[in-house]
């Protein structure tokens, strides 16, 4: 056992995969310019998720993933949807993330294109409350994703940070 | 297949606290409020103190669980400030205490951390909370 501080020189920071998730989105509404950036909101078309420990599908209602696009370039995401598992036990999943990258991977992904998701950064933080004792480990983890914003919706790959 | 999860060291961040504000139970839960009156963090691209003020808002949920949510500022050694939030799950059944950190900076030479997520793994120790701060790659 060391301190904090040899564990920091060793580097390590634990994760295990939670699941993939398969977004669809659906229509963009741009709320426009407002005081701190340029605000749009991109309703979830619903979505699938699947992991060694849970599974199931997004649902559409109230899944809301809220964009901000700040002065320096970042987007700032904030997403809120319901995950619903294949044994009926509903997840409330909000996620803060950043997206930000080299103006052309950026404006090709606006234009549609599919992107090597090296090439730019796309990082969410997933928390998750539920009510439902097969999952009430969720609520007491954190979790990281890495996005890869494809043509027709994001694929978060989140893991569990033991 | 998936890639893991890449990080990378950010810093240590040690706080001093004073006594702890036990608010009591509310509608959420049993609030105790952490007031942050000092500390240092360190690491390859940062360091300098924690100033007084800040604080941790910790909730204790029905299934013995905590919620926190630090704001705390950072003044570095050649005088930037940043403010530094996090949210995050403490559970000392399972020895599990993670951080969400946020920054925000307005001093160029810092503004790598207005662009990046972070996840802290913390340890509370009888001199205070210690937490390694990692950037998510």
């Amino acid at each position: 056992m060391g301190t904090a501080d040899d564990r920091f020189k060793e580097h390590e920071m634990n994760t295990r995969l939670l699941m993939m998730m398969h977004v669809a989105v659906g229509g963009l509404s741009n709320i426009g310019a407002v005081p701190h950036g340029t605000r749009r909101t991109a309703p979830l078309g619903g979505g699938t998720f699947e992991g060694p420990r849970l599974r199931g599908s997004i649902l559409r209602g109230g899944s809301v993933d809220w964009q901000l696009l700040r002065s320096d370039g970042v987007l700032e995401m904030d997403l809120r949807c319901t995950l619903q598992t294949d044994d009926g036990a509903l997840i409330a999943m909000s996620s803060f993330g950043l997206r930000h990258g080299p103006a052309d991977v950026i404006a090709a992904i606006g234009r549609g294109e599919v992107v090597d998701p090296s090439t730019y950064y796309f990082r969410t933080t997933p928390r998750f409350e539920t009510a439902h004792a097969s999952y009430s480990f969720l609520n007491r983890l954190v979790a990281v994703a890495t996005g890869d914003r494809r043509p027709d919706g994001p694929i978060y790959t989140v893991h569990e940070v033991l | 297949m998936t890639a893991p999860i890449e990080s990378r060291p950010l810093m240590v961040l040690h706080l001093t606290t004073s006594s702890t504000q036990e608010i009591g139970a509310t509608p959420q839960g049993t609030l105790s409020i952490f007031p942050i009156i000092g500390g240092s963090f360190e690491g390859d691209r940062l360091r300098g103190k924690v100033l007084a003020g800040g604080g941790d808002w910790v909730t204790t949920r029905a299934d013995g669980t905590m919620t926190l949510d630090l704001k705390v500022t950072l003044e570095t050694n050649d005088g930037g400030f940043i403010h530094m939030t996090f949210t995050g799950v403490r559970d000392d059944a399972n020895r599990y205490v993670r951080t969400l950190p946020r920054f925000e900076t307005a001093a160029p030479q810092y503004a790598f951390l207005n662009r990046l997520l972070a996840v802290g793994v913390g340890e509370i120790r009888p001199e205070g909370p210690v937490h390694i701060i990692e950037e998510i790659l």
